[in-house]
């Protein structure tokens, strides 16, 4: 079965030496903490290494739908008017 | 706070400040305040008295920093102090949850290689929710702040009051913990995992 699409997964190791660590930088990488340095860490990760390429391509997933299907709460339509209001009254 | 800060701004640049860079976040400040009480009301009363405090206080704002992060930690701190005593839904914080993952280095990865990305993004708005709504309060904080408005970890630390350590550390263990979540989802609801190859 081909795991994730691309091509080369077999060149990857199936075990990573160090997942606690290796795994923190790569949210780290997402996040954007990085920098220039976190793109060739992460490149060189997601070409070796099986495991950081599974959980790279996991915590990607889980932020993108935590981004499109937990920000739209449908805001209240008095609310900002509401406010304006007060802020009138309080001035 | 000095005479000369008090009167920073005249009636005509607070008006411009809060509404060019306060109201345009109230999407945002709705919905992070409605993911900390649960409440429709709670989280309409939430926002208004952190504009209401935002514009009180307008003269502490320095333009050309981060309003939103600004008002962010403002309605965090009035959470803290007002809403989470009152909240309809009480906002327990699950102690023992938190001490055994802040306290442990290890606990980390076990059972998270199970969870598939291809599961994840076939999962529904709403299962994706309830496991974050299941995270203690603290730790669903952190995921609000990072994944869904996007903070970086420094201004995450001046929202929340905390070094930066912290809210790397602290996030890291949140997302273990919604992975948890969702892979009982993703069980629950018979998607793939790597148990079932």
């Amino acid at each position: 079965m081909e795991k994730n699409g691309k091509p080369n997964s077999e060149d990857r190791k199936l075990q990573c030496s160090d997942v606690s660590k290796c795994f923190q930088l790569l949210e780290s990488i997402l996040d954007g903490e990085m920098g220039e340095e976190g793109k060739e860490i992460l490149k060189e990760k997601l070409d070796k290494c099986q495991p950081c390429f599974e959980h790279f391509h996991l915590e990607q997933a889980i932020r993108e739908v935590l981004k499109t299907k937990c920000t739209k709460q449908p805001v209240p339509n008095q609310l900002a008017d509401s406010i304006r209001q007060m802020i009138q009254e309080s001035k | 706070m000095s005479e000369s800060q008090r009167r920073k701004y005249t009636q005509e640049e607070k008006n411009r400040i809060f509404d060019g860079e306060f109201m345009p976040h109230i999407d945002s400040m709705y919905n992070f305040a409605y993911r900390l009480t649960f409440d429709e009301d709670d989280a309409k009363d939430l926002v208004q008295d952190t504009y209401l405090k935002a514009y009180r206080f307008i003269n502490s704002f320095e333009q050309g920093t981060n309003a939103k992060a600004w008002l962010f930690r403002i309605l965090k701190n009035s959470f803290i102090n007002e809403y989470r005593k009152k909240s309809k839904q009480p906002a327990k914080v699950d102690y023992q949850e938190v001490e055994t993952y802040y306290n442990s280095d290890d606990v980390d990865f076990q059972g998270t290689t199970d969870l598939r990305a291809e599961s994840v993004k076939d999962m529904l708005g709403d299962e994706i929710s309830n496991a974050l709504n299941a995270l203690a309060v603290d730790f669903r904080t952190v995921i609000i702040l990072a994944d869904l408005e996007g903070f970086t970890y420094e201004e995450m630390a001046k929202i929340l009051d905390i070094p930066i350590g912290t809210v790397r550390s602290r996030l890291h263990r949140a997302r273990n913990l919604l992975k948890d979540k969702l892979r009982g989802y993703a069980q629950s609801m018979g998607y793939k995992t790597d148990e079932e190859e």
